[in-house]
């Protein structure tokens, strides 16, 4: 009766003796390739089943002969010992059957107080794994969009502020370079105005894609208001951040944004300002870079700023 | 709220269950893995859920640890779980402890392998004392430095008010190897485990 649960249990059990030879497997382990020859009885686990992880799986057989204790092995840190197909080939897309194994000792003769057998059973553990899987990408999901604007795809105003004020403490920390381009477009409602608004909203995802390409892996380029702009430059010192503010300044004027019949132009007025011992917080920095942009502004338009102390 | 309290007999006769069970395991250790792994003196005392966290807090607040968690289950009602604590500068050398061939081995993979080795050891040693047999969950990791301890745990709302807590240190020198491992015998378990003892007291 009991070896016939044994039998038709929905879990793999194998039992070997102390040379690691098998001496017994069920009718879950029969899905395994390997065990479909007919002479694997008496056979080395090692043999039957090259994918085994030798050396370390006999020093864990090793511990439970020696201490009389159990052994484990999940899935969370080996996928399968065991390589096998699982049963959901249809709705999950995992190879192989993720497992979760106990390695139990056995005493094959009561009185007997040296284990002589180890029963190693295997647990489908494949639904765990993939809503697992799952999850994971979902969080990674999550957090990515919590963080991105919605319109551009670029950093939102919340996580480039979190970023400028970490640049900013360690630039403070480390007397690192850093630099910070604030841009607004020039006359945007009057494009809003004048070609509708779904017409402004593809100046501002063209106009980030153009800006995002012209910049390094490090610089983080934020969307700060309704179409004011912020880009921070790590290790970057004055002189670099106004030559690249010009070029973006030149290509964003020379950009032409095609909607419906219409040919849509537009330019920035830029703020550029480099941190200094006379900056107190990431504020601070802020506000100046501000000035330089309205600086800008009273000036014409399309036009860069740096901003000066006085 | 229960009252449970632990008389100064049962704690005694308990300290010495522990203390024989620490030797037994110490000396399997010592042949599995070929190097002294030393305990020390345990402490027993009575926590309650609610200041459990706060006493991870004060402990482990500022280190970098990892937490492993080992639940068990004996005859007579006795259960509970062994929290294993591991500070980031004293599982460097756990691989050569367990007598793995480098990069073998993942750094979760080595401190679960540890800690089922440390928990089985030592409970056995204590089961065979009292004529059970226990029976043992996968090793699992509840916190690491990405999360922490006290954190996890104020997530929790436990089922029970007190539960009995063995605490002792291992310490392997040779590798700069040490550790911490929490023994929890929480809610009605802990009167099962009285019951035990009063037993053994009886006997004497």
């Amino acid at each position: 009766m009991h070896s016939l649960v044994v039998e038709s249990l929905n879990t793999g059990v194998l039992l070997i003796d102390s040379d690691y030879n098998l001496v017994y497997f069920n009718h879950f382990m029969r899905s395994h390739p390997a065990l479909k020859r007919p002479d694997v009885l008496g056979k080395n686990i090692f043999e039957v089943f090259p994918e085994l992880p030798k050396s370390w799986m006999t020093r864990k057989l090793q511990g439970v002969f020696m201490l009389d204790s159990p052994a484990f092995s999940s899935w969370e840190q080996r996928q399968f010992l065991f390589k096998m197909q699982h049963t959901r080939p249809i709705t999950t897309n995992s190879e192989f059957m993720a497992q979760n194994i106990s390695m139990l000792p056995i005493k094959s003769e009561t009185g007997n107080s040296e284990v002589d057998h180890v029963c190693i059973t295997v647990e489908d553990a494949t639904d765990v794994y993939f809503y697992q899987e799952k999850l994971k990408l979902t969080l990674a999901e999550l957090e990515r969009s919590n963080r991105t604007d919605g319109l551009t795809q670029i950093a939102n105003r919340r996580y480039w502020e979190e970023r400028f004020n970490t640049a900013f403490l360690s630039a403070v920390r480390y007397q690192e370079e850093l630099s910070l381009i604030l841009f607004d477009l020039d006359k945007f409602k009057q494009i809003n105005d004048t070609y509708g608004h779904q017409a402004g909203d593809k100046v501002l995802i063209e106009s980030a894609a153009l800006i995002q390409s012209m910049l390094r892996q490090h610089d983080v380029f934020g969307r700060y208001g309704g179409e004011e702009f912020a880009i921070l430059l790590p290790n970057t010192q004055l002189q670099g951040a106004y030559e690249l503010a010009e070029r973006i300044r030149i290509a964003f004027a020379n950009q032409v944004v095609n909607y419906k019949t219409d040919s849509i132009q537009a330019t920035l007025s830029i703020g550029v300002v480099s941190y200094h011992s006379g900056i107190r917080n990431y504020d601070d920095m802020l506000t100046r870079a501000d000035m330089a942009l309205y600086q800008s502004k009273r000036c014409g338009r399309n036009k860069t700023t740096i901003y000066q102390a006085g | 709220m229960i009252e449970i309290t632990i008389t100064e007999e049962q704690r005694d006769c308990l300290q010495e269950l522990i203390n024989v069970a620490m030797g037994r395991a110490s000396d399997k250790l010592a042949r599995y893995l070929q190097t002294f792994v030393h305990l020390q003196v345990p402490h027993i005392e009575l926590v309650s859920s609610a200041e459990l966290p706060q006493t991870f807090a004060e402990t482990y607040g500022d280190d970098n640890v990892t937490l492993l968690s080992q639940g068990f289950y004996g005859q007579d009602g006795i259960s509970g779980e062994t929290l294993l604590i591991y500070r980031a500068d004293h599982t460097k050398n756990i691989a050569k402890i367990l007598g793995y061939a480098p990069d073998e081995v993942s750094e979760m993979e080595q401190l679960t392998d540890i800690s089922s080795i440390l928990t089985t050891t030592f409970l056995n040693g204590l089961a065979e004392q009292i004529e059970n047999q226990i029976a043992y969950s996968a090793p699992r990791v509840i916190s690491s430095r990405e999360t922490s301890i006290e954190r996890h745990l104020q997530d929790l709302s436990f089922n029970w008010e007190l539960a009995l807590k063995v605490a002792i240190s291992y310490q392997v020198t040779d590798y700069e190897f040490n550790c911490d491992m929490l023994l929890l015998i929480p809610g009605v378990a802990i009167e099962n485990i009285q019951q035990v003892l009063n037993q053994i007291l009886e006997e004497y």
